[in-house]
Parts: structure tokens; C-alpha cells; sequence
């Protein structure tokens, strides 16, 4: 499924209303934008499905702003990128919450806890400017463009960003006998 | 050459965890919470009946029509028929390939 497809359901839903070409935008796009907050939220699959709605149904309800400037996915994560940091910022959840609840939290809530342990401490280790660029370069395979724009910031600094996520991502896999 | 096999650490670590969320309801879920909207088909058909009635008020003052209904009427009626009746084989081979493209 190409961004044509995009572009064609986005058209149908707004010149239409018709809500069934949502269902097909979220159907596509669930998988990424739940695993994107999974991993900010540190493996909180609950709180990362709340985050990830809030996301679509606002994405939904600004449709009309999107002007295909740019792809629908990379808008569909400025929104996450917003509803991500306006949630932390209501709540302060991670800056109030010690390490030992947090463990406690993923050990409980988390389904893949086991396996994702390492990725969750490999991030804890980045600041959340950097967790974000990073996650989003290597994992959802964006562009340093499309992170400037869904960032909201210049592109030097995205850049600045993924390079001091690596070189202390590098160190601490390193350090941690990953890839030897 | 130490940055490249930097990077290549981290794209495999991260594409060793990269995991697909399966959707188990949440689409639903979303569909459900959305609010509603109200229907709109009505522009589609508002002026697709706009564009019939502009199309019919030129073609009778430009005499477009009439022109066509005298032309129709003079030809012979076994031409009429082989035409309606290719129509279904015409139709039928269409699908026929557009069937094989969708796979």
C-alpha cells in the first residue's frame, strides 16, 4: 500500500465523509504509531494504546488541515509527537515516577517485557529529545527531513540529535557485549 | 569507518527489535470513539444532477440532441442490435483483464 492510497482514502473521507477510508488509514497505520509509543512510554502497552488513539481520533478530526505537503504518515506522527509530549506534560508521568515503579509497571503490563528489556534501558540512557530522533530514524525508518518536520525543530538539530543518541547508544551496546 | 560500523550496530539492534502490533480490536475501538459525521453523499449527487441538467439545456438550444436522436433514427436497426448485443462480449473481456492485472 503505496501514499496514493493514502491520499485517496484522506480525499474520500473529506470530500465524502466517508469514515470507512479511516478505518483503512488506521488499520495501516496501528502497528507503527503504537510500537513509536511503546517505546517513548517504555514498554506501557495500555498507556501507549491510549496515547496511540488519542492520536487517530485527533488525526481524524483535523483532517481537513492536512494539506499532503508532506506524507500522511509523517503528519500522523507530528500529531503523535504532540499528544506525546502534551501527555507528559499533564502528567509529568516519567519525571514523577522512580525507577523501581517504572521496572514494576513493564514487569506487569508489558507483553513482551522479556524481550524488550534491553531496547527500554538502551533509551532510558538518551534524553527524550534524542529517544525521539532516534527511534524515529532507525526504527520507523524516517528521513532527517521528515524527523525536522514532525519534530517541529531545524534540521541541523535533528541532526545533532541522532548523532549524540548513536554515540551513546554505541557506548552503552558496547559496553553491554551487544554485536561481539 | 568506525561511524559506519557505529551505524550498523544500531540498525541492527534496533532492527532486531522492531516488532509488528498486532491489531487485536484496536481499529474498532477507534472507529467506535470517532464522532459523527454527517453524510455528504448528497454533494456527489447535487451536482452530478447539475451537471445532467446543464449538459441537457445545451445540448436542446445548440440543437445537439435533436441531432442525434435524427441521426439514430436513420440507422439501419440490425446495426442497433449487433452493437446492444456486443456490449455483454465487449463488457465481458474488460473484466476478463482487468481481473487478471488485480493479480
Amino acid at each position: 500500500m503505496s501514499n496514493t492510497d493514502d491520499l485517496r482514502w484522506v480525499s474520500q473521507l473529506t470530500l465524502l465523509g466517508d469514515k470507512s477510508a479511516f478505518d483503512k488509514l488506521t488499520c495501516k497505520y496501528q502497528s507503527p504509531i503504537r510500537r513509536f509509543f511503546l517505546n517513548l512510554t517504555m514498554g506501557d502497552a495500555p498507556l501507549s494504546d491510549d496515547l496511540a488513539q488519542e492520536t487517530f481520533i485527533k488525526a481524524y478530526l483535523n483532517i481537513n488541515s492536512f494539506k499532503a505537503l508532506s506524507g500522511f504518515s509523517t503528519w500522523l506522527y507530528r500529531i503523535a509527537y504532540n499528544v506525546f509530549y502534551d501527555s507528559a506534560r499533564a502528567q509529568k508521568h516519567y519525571a514523577d515516577l522512580d525507577e523501581y515503579v517504572i521496572d514494576n509497571l513493564h514487569q506487569t503490563q508489558n507483553e513482551f517485557s522479556a524481550e524488550k528489556m534491553d531496547i527500554y534501558k538502551a533509551l532510558k540512557i538518551l534524553r527524550k529529545e534524542e529517544q525521539m530522533a532516534v527511534l524515529l530514524f532507525y526504527m520507523e525508518d524516517k528521513t532527517h527531513n521528515e524527523i525536522s518536520k514532525i519534530m517541529n525543530c531545524p534540521l541541523g538539530t535533528v541532526k545533532t540529535y541522532i548523532l549524540k543518541g548513536k554515540e551513546k547508544l554505541t557506548v552503552y551496546l558496547t559496553k553491554a557485549g551487544y554485536g561481539n | 569507518m568506525e561511524t559506519k560500523e557505529n551505524d550498523k550496530l544500531l540498525k541492527n539492534f534496533f532492527s532486531e527489535q522492531k516488532q509488528e502490533i498486532d491489531d487485536n480490536g484496536f481499529t474498532k475501538r477507534v472507529m467506535r470513539k470517532l464522532p459523527e459525521s454527517p453524510n455528504r453523499d448528497w454533494i456527489v449527487w447535487a451536482f452530478a444532477c447539475i451537471g445532467i441538467l446543464f449538459s441537457l439545456v445545451l445540448g436542446f438550444n445548440s440543437g445537439a440532441i435533436q441531432n442525434g436522436l435524427m441521426f439514430f433514427e436513420h440507422i439501419p436497426i440490425y446495426y442497433l442490435l449487433a452493437g446492444i448485443f456486443c456490449f455483454p462480449l465487449v463488457g465481458s473481456i474488460g473484466y476478463y483483464f482487468v481481473q487478471n492485472q488485480s493479480y
